[in-house]
């Protein structure tokens, strides 16, 4: 009877060292698997950033869930958050590359059609401005903001090539456009007829 | 104005941004010139664009297809 009252302390520390042994090994899988998290984000963040910002949000709010339960002390919490966040940001490294062909596909299209589009109309206000009278719907007001329009927008179509030789496929399509809705509003105001995939696609 | 100005092979290139027209009874280039230029003087900008297929300003059929730079 006497030799159990000994085992008691014994158990008690065992069972202490255990616990602690335990802690100890959620707290390093779960530094292991931030600091991994963190890693595969850096490596993709700045295409995902560039080419789906909306969704960056969601990985970078799941990296800062789990290092505040890390500091809480709550490690399994931490380790299940973090090691879920790799295969998140495979997938949108997937989708951001998915649509950065998806720009490039566009930007091939518009880069053939929109020359076209600016040559044709420089070319009518070129005719324009040798007339010594303009025909209906057309006054010289009218003229004056459709050259400034046209001459604005081949400054950004300028300004898109050289974004798209950098590399930055996204700042080229937004530039390209403005470059379109542009051009599209001065051949309306020039009464001049828009080419079917500038009249419809987005 | 542009639903007179008619455009090449529509479907097959859709960036096509070359202007067309086609030519109706009682046309002339130098009406034409001043539909779309306001000017009919202006009439040998029309003919030039379209050399490959007018040999005399003067001489333009129903039904042809000129370009309108």
């Amino acid at each position: 009877m006497k030799s159990k009252k000994y085992w008691v302390p014994v158990l008690l520390v065992a069972f202490g060292l255990l616990v602690v042994s335990c802690g100890s090994a959620n707290k390093e899988a779960a530094t292991a698997a931030i600091k991994a998290a963190e890693e595969s984000w850096n490596a993709a963040k700045g295409e995902v950033v560039k080419y789906i910002p909306d969704q960056a949000k969601g990985v970078e709010d799941a990296i800062k869930g789990a290092k505040e339960n890390f500091d809480k002390g709550n490690f399994d919490a931490a380790l299940a958050a973090a090691k879920a966040i790799p295969d998140k940001v495979k997938g949108l490294a997937a989708a951001a590359s998915a649509k950065k062909a998806e720009l490039a596909k566009s930007w091939e299209e518009m880069s053939g059609g929109m020359p076209r589009m600016l040559d044709a109309i420089k070319s009518r206000l070129d005719i324009l401005s040798q007339s010594k009278k303009l025909p209906e719907n057309l006054d010289k007001a009218k003229l004056e903001g459709a050259r400034g329009g046209y001459e604005a927008a081949a400054k950004m179509w300028d300004d898109a090539k050289a974004a798209f030789s950098g590399g930055n496929v996204a700042d080229a399509m937004a530039k390209a456009k403005t470059v379109k809705e542009k051009a599209v509003e001065v051949m309306t105001t020039l009464g001049m007829q828009v080419p079917a995939a500038a009249a419809t696609k987005g | 104005m542009a639903d007179e100005e008619k455009r090449e092979g529509a479907g097959a290139d859709a960036w096509d941004a070359t202007q067309w027209h086609v030519v109706e009874k009682g046309e002339t280039l130098s009406k034409i010139s001043k539909k779309y230029y306001g000017d009919p003087n202006l009439y040998m900008k029309i003919f030039e664009a379209n050399k490959d297929i007018l040999k005399n300003p003067d001489l333009i059929k129903i039904g042809q297809k000129l370009r309108i730079p």
